[in-house]
């Protein structure tokens, strides 16, 4: 036993010494731990607070408001409103295809629309919103809403879109705004196009005055999760995002709508065409304006395939900006610049009187004029006042076509104009050197003749042909269209006619309008509104032939337009300003396939420019004051 | 030796009869440090969940009530019924471990659970003080002279082995290392001798390197790999230390203050509820928070090694000291791992960690330590 006592104090002390040494084993464990949490902690602190904001902040991008867009008197144009959208956030919805089946009962989803949404799901984070549809409508979008529990992943919520609220008579000239695309994102690094929720401006003003409706992103600093999640917001007021600017356009849009009224027909939907008001001290365009019109809102939500279908087979092209680039012979309005040049030119005494016989032969072809009796002895005057095109035959083939495309240039005819939207053509004044270029043939005298009534190669506009009008009647300055108010404008070039021959050519346009015999006389040219009573007008017919009139037609006088297919009947043309003796407004009025220019064109343009005079002496109605405070 | 068969022999021991006299005798002091360490886990967890009582620390708060009563209830048992108890409960310990090797639910990749129907059961857990009262019951019965003995060491490294290899088939690699290095302790403390120590840990030298080729799963040499070197896997496994390195870091001295933790409410350091829950207390308490929380994990093993010198027996002391050394390695494994200087393997911090058999089983290995101190004075037949 005193054996085993020895041994078991013997074990006593090696496992009290064995004890103590791993306690200090331990002990020395602690004391690394704790100076490895002092370099942590004290040591690196400053390192590791910075890490740990880099997690916690993340900088999200404010989207700006886009300006507005409004007319001379404030109506608004285009304007933010109340968008009703759906989204779905991935990684809520369990079963993201049965989510989009769901969505689809209540509101019809593409299977583009759908397609769109896979990728869009693909290439963003679970946690990232994607657009499931947008402008959906209030019945829609509170079926959704009451359906919602039922919908995981699925949010019904109200953002900012786009309206354009004046029935589309703008669509032409404001555009339409779209999400950017690849080629917008290379041409622009601003960060806000690379948003998948914002849009920039696709088309016309939209487009044009982007940098100006766009405003700048702001910064929104956010404390978010492992997850990307945002967990808190930080806001600051100096690092908000600068809405954009309003654009304020020279357009009067009642004006507007009116003109686009006159373009209805009893029979055959609205007419198709384009009409120009201008201001003839200041280009500034108080009306522009294509029809048929669309509505831009479709294209804002997204066109459906059979709203393309529809507009793609309308032969009357609504999409098609007829007003800047439609391209029409300009028919018998060209005759003025054929006068000026042969005033110009010193060649012709305006008069001496040429008998019409109705035809002229030059070589071994024959020229028709359009009144086939004749119109007998003409002087240039009676000529345009009539619109005797064998006056015109006989004068062009003295003075030359180089001459006239000289003062048909300087008129304003054969350039575009950059009016803040594109798609505006040229037209075209053709001389000797622009056919060789273009057709590689030389000049003729035929094209002489057919140029000096405005058809053949001459091509124009009814911007153009209204900036024509406004120049004749402005008599000093080459009026220059614009669009944009605030835009910086330099003066316009000196017209550089005599004012002789221009107050001439006035005179020559006064008596188309204004004295019987004139093809578009009227005796009360602005019906009998009190207020217009005493105003005189003038202006100038055209009748565009769209083909050529065959000689069995000829033979059995099968020439009215009601009788023949709409695509194959003339163009009606007008151009006119008023008042005659202190000029304000000009106006260019084309309607497709609409007949003698005197009869449609001139109605409208009559009906359009005692408007104008109107509202100009009246200033805007009481409705107009409601949008110019806003 | 087999005096004092019946006579409880407390220091101002009045009989083993009274039940109320003994909860009088037990060490108090151990129970207040670990309650306290219970109640930091309550207000961490309150503040790793957000501050949402229901989402852990209302159950941290129960179970460690419950495991406190199952402290003492274990405590107040003789230490002569855990010592007759130590191999059967080794042995059903072990039963266990094979039953996970055939029944085991699966989680993670890894079985380590047995389901029972109304609870489930990690029987690495159970195993954890069985080991220890196994090995302690084996040197107390071995007399000293064979302590480094071929046969002495051989029984030993059977009892040692046996669960290692299960847990480590499970696979556990944390636990496994935990075992082992608790059973090293205990012999290392049961008086072997340096010679053995010296060849063993020259096999060691070569058999480590050996073990990590072959013994290992590829996941968890990755694990240890990215460990050495974090920026092998930026986003993968070595996220979770370099996150939770910059919680701890950006605490500072001073902490973000209490439910401040910015990394804590962004969710950066994933399981900080349970394994990481340092990061909390270190990113919102700062060093000070840290420190004052091991200070009180150095307390309670500082009172627990005292009280293995107060006890006369060697299964006592063995007890004591190996589930102290059990509970330390929990603490060093699981601090080294949060601050970055071990590899990340799933062990608590224990009474703070959230999760329910930790508790149970720590709780129950206080009341192991308890119980020793408390029947401290009574003979345990031991040949000599």
């Amino acid at each position: 036993m005193p054996k085993s006592t020895a041994s078991n104090q013997n074990d006593k002390n090696t496992i009290s010494r064995r004890t103590a040494i791993l306690g200090f084993g331990g002990l020395g464990i602690f004391g690394a731990l704790t100076a490895r949490l002092y370099q942590l902690q004290v040591l690196q602190a400053e390192d590791y607070r910075a890490l740990s904001d880099n997690n916690r902040f993340n900088f999200n991008m404010l989207l700006p408001v886009r300006g507005e867009i409004r007319d001379r008197f404030g109506i608004t144009l285009a304007k933010n409103s109340q968008d009703y959208r759906v989204i779905v956030i991935p990684e809520r919805a369990s079963d993201l295809e049965k989510t989009l089946d769901h969505v689809s009962q209540v509101s019809e989803l593409s299977p583009s629309q759908r397609e769109r949404i896979r990728k869009d799901v693909k290439q963003n984070p679970k946690f990232v919103p994607i657009l499931v549809k947008d402008n959906v409508d209030w019945e829609t979008f509170s079926a959704l809403n009451m359906k919602l529990h039922a919908l995981p992943g699925i949010v019904a919520e109200v953002g900012q879109g786009r309206s354009y609220p004046e029935n589309g008579v703008f669509s032409h000239v404001l555009g339409y705004i779209g999400r950017a695309g690849s080629r917008d994102i290379a041409d622009d690094d601003d960060p806000l196009l690379r948003q998948p929720t914002f849009r920039i401006g696709k088309t016309g003003v939209e487009a044009s005055q982007e940098e100006t409706l766009r405003g700048a992103s702001g910064q929104l600093k956010v404390e978010v999760n492992a997850r990307g999640r945002i967990v808190r917001e930080w806001p600051d007021p100096d690092s908000r995002a600068t809405p954009g600017k309003d654009v304020w356009l020279t357009l009067d849009s009642e004006l507007q709508e009116f003109a686009a009224a006159q373009f209805a027909t009893e029979d055959e939907g609205d007419d198709s065409g384009g009409i120009c008001v201008i201001d003839v001290i200041t280009g500034e365009l108080r009306t522009l304006l294509s029809m048929p019109a669309f509505d831009a809102n479709l294209f804002v939500s997204g066109l459906t395939q059979s709203d393309m279908d529809r507009m793609n087979n309308d032969p009357k092209r609504p999409q098609y900006n007829k007003v800047i680039a439609g391209g029409y012979p300009p028919a018998s309005t060209f005759k003025m610049a054929v006068m000026l040049a042969a005033l110009e030119s010193g060649l012709i005494n305006p008069q001496k009187k040429v008998f019409c016989s109705g035809k002229t032969k030059v070589g071994n072809r024959t020229f028709h004029c359009w009144k086939r009796r004749g119109h007998g002895r003409m002087d240039m005057r009676d000529a345009l006042k009539q619109s005797c095109d064998t006056y015109f035959y006989d004068i062009s083939q003295l003075i030359g076509i180089e001459p006239i495309a000289n003062v048909a240039r300087r008129l304003g005819l054969g350039q575009s104009y950059d009016i803040s939207i594109g798609g505006g053509i040229a037209g075209i004044v053709p001389d000797g050197e622009w056919k060789r270029n273009r057709l590689g043939t030389g000049w003729r005298t035929g094209d002489t003749l057919n140029a000096s009534i405005g058809q053949g190669f001459v091509l124009a506009t009814p911007l153009q042909l209204a900036v024509m009008t406004a120049r004749i009647a402005n008599t000093l300055e080459a009026v220059e269209p614009h669009l944009v108010i605030g835009k910086t404008l330099s003066g316009f070039r000196p017209l550089d006619f005599d004012p002789a021959h221009l107050a001439y050519v006035r005179d020559a346009m006064w008596s188309v309008t204004s004295e019987p015999g004139g093809t578009a006389f009227r005796q009360f040219p602005f019906g009998s509104a009190p207020e217009l009573s005493g105003i005189e007008m003038a202006g100038k017919t055209g009748t565009g032939q769209v083909r050529g009139i065959s000689a069995a037609e000829r033979a059995t006088g099968v020439r009215h337009n009601s009788k023949v297919p709409w695509k194959l009947r003339d163009h009606s043309i007008f151009v006119g300003y008023a008042p005659y003796d202190r000029p304000r407004f000009a106006v260019g009025t084309i309607v497709e396939h609409g007949g003698s220019g005197a009869k449609r064109a001139a109605n409208i343009t009559r009906a359009v420019l005692g408007e104008a005079l109107r509202r100009d002496r009246l200033g805007p109605s009481d409705a107009a004051d409601t949008g110019s405070l806003n | 030796m087999l005096s004092g068969r019946s006579s409880f022999q407390g220091s101002s021991a009045i009989a083993g009869r009274s039940l109320k006299g003994k909860l009088f005798e037990i060490n108090w002091l151990l129970p207040t440090l670990v309650g306290v360490v219970g109640l930091v886990g309550v207000i961490m967890i309150f503040a790793a969940t957000d501050g949402v009582w229901r989402y852990g620390a209302f159950q941290h708060l129960t179970r460690i009530a419950f495991g406190a009563v199952f402290m003492l209830a274990i405590a107040l048992i003789d230490v002569r019924l855990w010592y007759r108890l130590a191999y059967p409960i080794y042995l059903i310990g072990l039963a266990l471990l094979i039953g996970v090797e055939f029944f085991g639910v699966e989680v993670n990749g890894s079985s380590r659970w047995l389901d029972f129907g109304v609870a489930r059961l990690q029987p690495s857990e159970v195993m954890k003080p069985a080991i220890v009262l196994a090995l302690a019951r084996y040197y107390h019965d071995l007399p000293s002279h064979r302590v480094s003995h071929v046969l002495g060491l051989l029984g030993a490294l059977i009892l040692l082995a046996m669960p290692m290899a299960l847990i480590l088939r499970q696979p556990d690699l944390g636990t496994t290392l935990l075992l082992g290095t608790t059973g090293v302790a205990l012999v290392f403390l049961a008086g072997v001798s340096w010679r053995v120590i010296g060849l063993a840990s020259l096999f060691a030298a070569v058999a480590i390197p050996l073990f990590f080729k072959f013994g290992l799963k590829a996941y968890q040499q990755e694990r240890i790999l990215t460990f050495m070197d974090p920026s092998r896997d930026p986003t993968g496994a070595s996220y979770h230390i370099i996150q939770s390195k910059i919680a701890l870091g950006s605490g500072g001295v001073h902490g973000k203050g209490f439910m401040r933790g910015t990394q804590r409410q962004g969710e950066y350091v994933p399981e900080n509820r349970t394994d990481f829950i340092f990061t909390v207390i270190g990113e919102e308490f700062g060093l000070i928070g840290g420190l004052l929380t091991m200070g009180l994990y150095m307390a309670v093993i500082g009172v627990c090694l005292w009280l293995s010198m107060t006890c006369k027996a060697m299964f006592s002391k063995l007890l004591i000291l190996g589930l102290t050394t059990t509970f330390a390695l929990y603490i060093f494994i699981n601090l080294g791992m949060v601050m970055g200087m071990a590899p990340v393997v799933g062990v608590p911090l224990p009474l703070i960690s959230y999760g329910g058999t930790v508790i149970l089983a720590v709780m129950g290995g206080f009341g192991l330590i308890l119980s020793a101190h408390l029947h401290r004075g009574v003979e345990l037949p031991r040949s000599g």
